[in-house]
């Protein structure tokens, strides 16, 4: 068996895959009353095109796109809407909702269905991405069309499927590599038709050994990787599998690489092979926090308690509600909050599994030097950041900071690291904003 | 709709390694232990242990009044980090010292290097070793004169250490004498230099006459501070911290690396003439090299600042022992390497990932 391949640096954080990757993916039906986010994706907010008392389709258009880093929004249901509201929000304080009463999921797909894609133009399979509302299902919910477009000048040769899932808990992706293989490897060769590219192929971490050998058998090229944690972030992922470095400040495109979750390939293969747009997702519900940890195919908009109780609930002693992984979820303050397309986990901690919610000081061991996925002095610029001093920060590579939590899981003092490299990263933009101004 | 709850708000990540501070403090005092038992038996419970529990008791005292008297956090004083400097402290006295001895330098080593400074990770020097260099300067005599040779426990009654030229075992003979003095190897190497004549074998074989073979230096069967001769109890107690995946072992290998090469270039009487070997089994080159001069508060905390932080300390030992006032430089290299560290690591960043370094 060929070596394994990583990046430098990374930890091992207990992986915790056991509560949940032998739970196939249940689906369920949609809630009564939904509550469909207008800003699941990074950039502008969809602007609403329906109103109270509207009655809409499944996969109706309900949001329309805002600006190019954003997409149009569409209804999981069809039904009626009953409001448009400011609402709490997994990734922020709040954002626009369309709150739809569910009266069936049955509905006519609203886009032809494309099985014979290669009839067309990589142009047209691009806008069919775009109209679907598709953003990246990793978590960090780019618009997905948007990294399908290099700007002029750039070419891509390569593709890669990003099956790593090194997020401790989470196993959405590992059950969708699973169960939904002829899924990914439509989407890959829409993918990679739409891109022009010959190289594509898929990096999964080695403790997923069935999705690997899954996905082979469905013919793709399946790159195994060290289980290492942040064998899933971007820059380190195309670093393993291609040595490529993407530049500081520049993005995978001006190395010639295109980097998409398995879940947004498998996105991709419903929208033009089937139609539809986004309207639902695989997340976890996994932790200790929760009785019965499991895989669930839901609507976007079903909220966080309805999930829970459909993982039997909480268990005594749950403390901590993360939208995503232990590593880089968001705590949630309240579970009425509505799955969005990013929503790749929900995991429910015990004060057992979680960190203390104080630090020691910094004893300069050198850990978070050591472990920097990014080759950063994490603790020199969470130093600067506690003293406000943002140029220190900005000369320690602030902005370079991917925000991974490799330096603050690693911290044996429980430096809230991350936080002050955030708040650099905020201020020194700002500086750098007023000098350009 | 389901019944909704609310939760603890925090910053991710969620989750923490199991390498606690603590952790890292107690895992150190476990693996300094295997040498304070090499010192009992080679110094005995007055000579060994008595110092140690003093000087461990003083700092952990001292830092908790410290705090209670600042207003911090008083459980700090249980972090272990304040039992380290007391046993690396006392590990940096003779044995056999008068008991206020450690307490003092103990005593000075956390008020002064310590908790002036804003307390654990914000000192600049390893307090344990400003604390000895404030004995060595205060109390020259009983800090580097007035070694016990070790007890030779195949030959009751002497050790085999000879001084001026009598063996020990009839120095012990003398009515009234309770404990052996003799000088350490590298005092006798020292002294020896000062005679033109000999030559560099005779200096080292003279030295070594004084303590015994390599493989007695390594044992630990010579004179020396309190936790510093056994070569073999410190290297056990620094391959625990290895696995235990606390020591990072850029900075002993440089600094062992560089006393050694120094050392024969130019710790012999003449260039090139030194003894390699020699030079890392003597003096506190082990100890300092594995438990002082990898102390995480006031070492760099980059890959390749370490390694300049081993190899400046390596010159700095040979250069002290050669042409220095005090036949070891093992303390003073590192004090002197700890207020370069801020200087080091600033000009040692790593090249981050994807960046373009343009040539200056």
């Amino acid at each position: 068996m060929a070596r394994l391949r990583t990046f430098d640096g990374g930890a091992h954080p207990p992986e915790r895959k056991e509560l949940a990757e032998r739970r196939a993916v249940t689906r369920l039906p949609a809630p009564h009353i939904l509550r469909v986010a207008l800003c699941q994706h990074m950039g502008a907010p969809s602007t609403p095109c329906v109103q109270k008392g509207d009655r809409v389709l499944q996969g109706q258009e309900i949001g329309a796109q805002n600006g190019f880093i954003s997409l149009p929004t569409h209804s999981p249901v069809a039904g009626t809407v009953t409001g448009v509201e400011e609402y709490p929000m997994p990734h922020r304080r709040s954002g626009p909702v369309v709150v739809i009463e569910t009266e069936s999921e049955q509905g006519e797909p609203p886009f032809e269905p494309w099985p014979d894609f290669e009839s067309r133009s990589p142009a047209e399979i691009i806008e069919r991405i775009r109209l679907a509302g598709i953003c990246g299902m990793g978590g960090a919910s780019f618009p997905a069309y948007v990294k399908l477009t290099p700007p002029k000048g750039k070419s891509i040769d390569t593709l890669i499927l990003n099956g790593a899932e090194c997020e401790p808990y989470l196993t959405a992706d590992h059950r969708l590599m699973l169960e939904r293989t002829g899924d990914v490897a439509f989407g890959m060769a829409v993918l990679a038709h739409a891109l022009g590219v010959k190289r594509c192929f898929v990096g999964v971490e080695a403790n997923k050994p069935d999705a690997a050998d899954a996905l082979r058998r469905a013919g793709l090229d399946v790159v195994e990787l060290r289980v290492k944690y942040p064998q899933g972030a971007e820059k380190q992922l195309i670093k393993a599998t291609t040595g490529r470095e993407v530049p500081v400040g520049g993005l995978p495109l001006d190395i010639g690489v295109v980097v998409q979750n398995v879940g947004t390939a498998a996105a991709v293969a419903e929208a033009v092979r089937d139609g539809m747009p986004s309207i639902r997702r695989i997340t976890t519900v996994s932790g200790e926090g929760v009785r019965t940890p499991g895989n669930f195919d839901v609507c976007v908009g079903t909220l966080f308690s309805d999930l829970i109780t459909a993982a039997g609930g909480y268990l005594e002693g749950a403390c901590r509600l993360l939208a995503g992984g232990p590593m880089m979820g968001i705590a949630q303050f309240t579970d009425a909050v509505p799955v969005t397309k990013g929503t790749s986990g929900i995991v429910a901690l015990t004060a057992g599994e979680s960190r203390p919610g104080s630090e020691g000081p910094c004893i300069r061991c050198g850990k978070c030097v050591d472990t920097c996925p990014m080759h950063l002095v994490p603790c020199a610029i969470a130093t600067a950041g506690e003293h406000a001093d943002w140029e220190e920060a900005d000369r320690c590579g602030a902005l370079a900071c991917i925000a991974c939590g490799t330096c603050s899981f690693v911290c044996p003092s429980s430096r809230f690291l991350v936080h002050y490299i955030k708040r650099s990263q905020d201020a020194v933009r700002a500086m750098k904003r007023a000098r350009e101004a | 709709m389901a019944e909704t709850r609310t939760f603890q708000l925090s910053m991710s990540p969620h989750v923490v390694s199991a390498l606690r501070t603590r952790r890292v403090m107690f895992d150190v005092v476990i693996a300094l232990l295997p040498a304070l038992a090499g010192a009992v038996w080679l110094f005995g419970l007055a000579g060994a242990l008595l110092p140690v529990v003093l000087s461990v008791v003083t700092a952990v005292t001292v830092e908790y009044l410290c705090l209670r008297l600042m207003k911090r956090p008083v459980n700090a004083a249980l972090d272990g980090s304040a039992v380290v400097t007391g046993l690396l402290l006392a590990y940096n006295v003779p044995p056999g010292v008068p008991w206020w001895l450690p307490v003092l330098g103990s005593g000075f080593a956390i008020v002064v290097a310590k908790q002036a400074f804003g307390g654990l990770g914000h000192n600049l020097v390893n307090p344990a070793l400003l604390g000895r260099a404030f004995l060595v300067a205060s109390f020259p005599v009983l800090m580097t004169s007035g070694w016990s040779a070790p007890f030779d426990w195949s030959h009751p009654g002497g050790s085999g250490f000879e001084t001026h030229g009598i063996p020990a075992s009839e120095l012990a003979s003398v009515p009234g004498a309770d404990a052996i003095s003799g000088a350490t190897p590298l005092r006798v190497m020292k002294d020896s230099f000062g005679d033109e004549d000999l030559r560099r074998s005779a200096a080292v074989e003279r030295a070594l006459a004084s303590g015994g073979t390599y493989l007695n230096l390594f044992l630990g069967r010579r004179g020396g501070c309190i936790g510093e001769t056994s070569v073999l109890l410190l290297l056990a107690g620094a391959a625990y911290l290895v696995v235990r995946k606390v020591l990072e072992l850029r900075i002993p290998l440089s600094y062992l690396g560089s006393v050694a090469l120094f050392g024969w270039a130019f710790g012999g009487p003449s260039l090139l003439h030194g003894d390699p070997l020699f030079s890392v089994l003597t003096g506190g080159a082990v100890l300092g090299g594995f438990f002082m001069a990898t102390d995480m508060v006031t070492t760099p905390v980059t890959p390749r600042g370490r390694i300049i932080f081993g190899i400046g300390a390596g010159i700095l030992t040979v250069v002290i022992r050669r042409f220095g006032g005090y036949p070891e430089g093992c303390s003073y290299s590192i004090l002197i390497m700890n207020l370069a560290t801020p200087l080091i690591d600033r000009f040692t960043h790593p090249r981050v990932l994807g960046e373009v370094r343009r040539n200056a």
